[in-house]
């Protein structure tokens, strides 16, 4: 089989290798999906509503090399909702002490 | 008479000498830098900010303080004196300051088992407050923040699996080392010295906690700490303070926890911050572990231009604060730095050659 068909052999090997390790790291990759959202949603919070820095330098601040989908900044609730990768998160700024917080 | 009156003046003339001087409510001004090291200083600090690219060296905030006066202040918009600026990882050294205050009300001992005041411990019951504090719980953590994010324990604990409850997150970890033995930098362990300090005092206590130990008596009025969903502040990470605030805690470090005439943390737990954890190796990190605060101490020292006695809190995209005792210098600087050019030997090389008379 492996003489016969070496590319094959060599994908499936790969593909079993692959397999093995999303298996490895399901729990890690199911939630990696969320942390662009969450991150964006965050710390664009603090940044406005802690730091009290202008809305467009937050924007730059809180900008990655993976791409946001969706976001809102709510002044009047002072809530920041970002999505990116399927996953969508919000982060509300509570008080002078305690600052933003990621929405359960 | 006249002869008291002349020794009254006479003690009052010396106590003036050496009064120390510290901030009220606000800092008093000393003289300040100027000359070409002063440039120097400046050029490397605040060299033209790029904003598409994020390259290179991005100061926000610079402040030096000598002999409790301001000497130098320079901020970068929109960052200004009164913004309150996050912290990052300089937030663990903050909780070891609020921590000391606890430690001087005898709330706890260095060899507690942390399991006594957060029970979730109890699935590594040797663990002590000591080892959390050397960053050596032996929990198997991994702290990288942007380059393997998939793996990254600290990502996960902020913003997808950890956040409800950041200190169970810890200590759900499983080891990799025993207790004490081994140095590895961990946020977890922050949070879960915060979370211990939450069983010490109770959860209504805990909340004001840091503002009635350590902010109101140093006069620090706008401090932001965030919490996790479980109400444990995020000692790893999250609390924000205006430069000229975090200074404050620079001074009461150099003046080996006093704020004027009160011992606000007692002189051997500032000892304890400043002793080199025993099991650290060379170059595992940036800098020497003390206890929740960073020194410059083994060979080669971390920062060959700066004193041996140097100290400092040290965040993520070069937030830090440094604290020269004998030099009577405290530098607060934070910045944005995305990629990891700037320097601390270099920034302290240069404030010490500006400061020279």
């Amino acid at each position: 089989m492996i003489r016969r068909r070496p590319f094959t052999s060599l994908f499936l090997l790969l593909l079993l290798a692959l397999l093995g390790w999303v298996w490895h790291e399901r729990v890690n990759l199911q939630a990696f999906p969320d942390i662009i959202a969450a991150y964006t949603a965050k710390e664009y919070c603090s940044c406005r509503y802690v730091a009290n820095n202008p809305a467009a330098y937050c924007l730059g601040y809180v900008k990655q090399y993976l791409p946001t989908s969706a976001f809102n900044d709510n002044p009047l609730r002072s809530e920041v909702t970002a999505s990116g990768l399927g996953r969508t998160h919000t982060a509300r700024w509570l008080g002078e002490r305690q600052g933003c917080r990621l929405n359960p | 008479m006249v002869k008291g009156l002349l020794c009254a003046v006479l003690l009052l003339i010396t106590i003036n000498g050496h009064a120390e001087t510290w901030p009220d409510q606000e800092w008093a001004k000393g003289t300040p830098l100027t000359g070409a090291a002063l440039d120097a200083l400046d050029a490397y600090a605040f060299a033209p900010r790029d904003d598409a690219t994020r390259q290179g060296i991005r100061t926000d905030a610079l402040l030096v303080i000598r002999d409790g006066k301001v000497i130098y202040e320079r901020y970068a918009a929109p960052t200004s004196a009164s913004t309150p600026h996050l912290t990052w990882s300089v937030s663990k050294s903050l909780m070891a300051c609020v921590l000391g205050v606890a430690y001087g009300d005898n709330r706890f001992k260095l060899s507690d088992p942390v399991a006594r005041f957060y029970p979730p411990m109890k699935q590594h019951p040797t663990v002590t407050m000591a080892d959390l504090l050397h960053w050596a719980s032996g929990l198997d953590w991994q702290e990288d923040y942007e380059f393997a994010p998939l793996k990254s324990s600290v990502v996960a604990m902020l913003y997808t699996r950890g956040r409800a409850d950041m200190a169970e997150f810890a200590a759900n970890s499983d080891t990799f080392s025993a207790p004490g033995r081994a140095f590895r930098y961990s946020s977890g362990d922050s949070n879960l010295l915060s979370a211990a300090l939450k069983g010490m005092l109770g959860h209504k206590a805990y909340m004001s906690y840091p503002w009635d130990a350590l902010f109101t008596p140093l006069g620090i009025r706008n401090a932001t700490w965030e919490t996790d969903a479980d109400e444990t502040f995020v000692a790893s990470s999250y609390a924000y303070l205006t430069a000229r605030d975090l200074a404050r805690v620079g001074l009461l470090m150099a003046r080996d926890g006093r704020w004027k005439d009160q011992q606000l943390l007692p002189r051997d737990w500032v000892a304890f911050n400043r002793q080199a954890f025993d099991n650290y190796k060379a170059g595992q990190d940036e800098a020497t572990p003390g206890g929740h605060w960073w020194l410059n101490q083994g060979t080669p020292r971390p920062w060959p231009d700066a004193p041996a006695d140097t100290f400092a809190a040290l965040g993520h995209w070069g937030q830090a604060l440094y604290v020269m005792p004998e030099q009577r210098l405290v530098i607060v600087r934070y910045g944005d730095d995305r990629d990891g050019s700037y320097r601390h030997n270099e920034l302290l090389k240069r404030v010490l050659a500006a400061v020279q008379p």
